[in-house]
């Protein structure tokens, strides 16, 4: 008698649970759906909206140039974002003469930098229009300097980094930031990869972009760069 | 147009290693709240929102952000409040912890879209969160797939499941709170990632 009326208490809690739980699933439901829908709407309010037109593309046949389109043009000169700080605690370079030892080997030069790790997807994605504008402008004195960061443990081992650079065909220098001090103190607290950074003759930041894409604004702010001086 | 993009190059993060901190804590404390899963990965959802923005938005340092995070708690454990239990309020405070830890160990890989979203945040307002919560439910459709796995599946199964759920999970939780104190995380998540794709 005893052992029924306990089963029956266990069997009413279950049973009340049950209903909490459905409760508050259902409420859960409702909350989800209120918020979906004001994302929705302040989405479609204020969307992403159309990329920035700061680029424009110049057609040189206009011009007689020849068959190609010409790099896009700036609208404007491009901002100074301030000066680029030196990479330090480099544990070593890919692709650069051995004397090396920064971005001060580099003085005087129209330099994109970009902070990557290999084993990151949209930092592959980067890389052929990286290799495009290199293929370009390296004969005006474009350099690259990949700041590889690694995320994980496999990342960091330089065997991989050296095989991965000749695996996907980087042929810029590539200092190994292995401690991503650099990493840290060029981001501070907005980190991610990868981030591209086009740093002007003088050694000032003109360019700064966060993921994918830009490669017009990029291309435009490297020619700029070029063309005008700093 | 660009926003289902932007909720497109979300899923497609989800499968990224960069957002495997997200997925593991997350997963690991629906798994470890047995029958509280549900408000704990909801609140480590919000929690991950609210805190990844702050920390994006270059807001972090604002008392404002701080009471914007907490008022929007409040309204979330307000709205569960007839049916919540003791239990329920200890999960979405660890969910809330939880998500505010991986918000913070979260070093995103980024595409063009969320790049852009990136790059306007600073400068953006209440739209921004609202296109991060975008972002947010491609990236952490594997938590909300869960818990809805959780929700569907009878509870004569939860019943026998849970229990071992709880412990893997809690063991995922502890082992990665070690590994972060003594800045080994990204070792375990590499390996997490390096033993998935084997």
């Amino acid at each position: 008698m005893a052992t029924k009326t306990k089963n029956t208490g266990r069997n009413n809690r279950r049973r009340s649970t049950n209903d909490d739980r459905r409760v508050l699933t259902s409420r859960t439901v409702a909350v989800v759906v209120v918020l979906l829908a004001v994302m929705g709407l302040l989405s479609a309010r204020y969307g992403l909206g159309p990329s920035e037109e700061s680029v424009t593309a110049t057609d040189a046949t206009s011009e007689g140039t020849g068959s190609a389109v010409a790099p896009p043009a700036l609208a404007e000169t491009p901002p100074n974002l301030g000066p680029a700080v030196e990479l330090t605690d480099i544990d070593g370079w890919i692709n650069a003469d051995p004397t090396t030892t920064g971005l001060s080997s580099y003085g005087g030069q129209v330099r994109i930098v970009q902070y990557w790790t290999f084993g990151c997807f949209n930092c592959k994605n980067t890389l052929p229009h990286l290799k495009e504008i290199y293929n370009r402008y390296q004969p005006d004195g474009l350099e690259i300097i990949g700041v590889h960061a690694p995320e994980f443990d496999y990342e960091a081992d330089p065997n991989n980094v050296s095989a991965a650079v000749v695996e996907l065909g980087v042929n810029w220098p590539v200092a190994l930031d292995t401690s991503k001090t650099n990493f840290r103190s060029w981001q501070g607290d907005r980190r991610f990869w990868p981030r591209t950074y086009v740093i002007d003759q003088n050694g000032d930041i003109r360019f700064d972009h966060i993921g994918e894409g830009a490669y017009d604004e990029l291309e435009a702010t490297v020619a700029h760069l070029l063309a005008n001086g700093a | 147009m660009s926003t289902l993009l932007l909720l497109a190059e979300g899923f497609e993060a989800a499968q990224l290693p960069c957002t495997l901190v997200l997925l593991v804590t997350g997963i690991a404390v629906g798994m470890t709240a047995r029958e509280t899963a549900i408000p704990a990965m909801v609140s480590f959802s919000l929690s991950v929102l609210v805190f990844s923005w702050t920390r994006f938005s270059d807001r972090g340092a604002g008392w404002h952000t701080l009471i914007a995070a907490i008022a929007l708690i409040a309204a979330v454990v307000i709205l569960f409040l007839p049916p919540i239990r003791r239990l329920d309020l200890v999960a979405i405070a660890a969910g809330v912890l939880v998500g505010f830890a991986a918000a913070e160990l979260w070093l995103p890989c980024v595409g063009e879209q969320f790049g852009r979203l990136l790059m306007q945040l600073p400068e953006r307002g209440l739209s921004g969160v609202a296109l991060m919560a975008i972002f947010l439910t491609g990236t952490l459709s594997p938590v909300l797939a869960l818990a809805a796995i959780h929700h569907l599946t009878p509870d004569w199964i939860l019943e026998r499941v849970e229990p071992i759920w709880s412990v893997v999970g809690g063991f995922l939780l502890s082992g990665l709170a070690v590994a972060t104190a003594v800045g080994y995380h990204e070792t375990v998540l590499g390996w997490l990632f390096e033993w998935s794709v084997r």
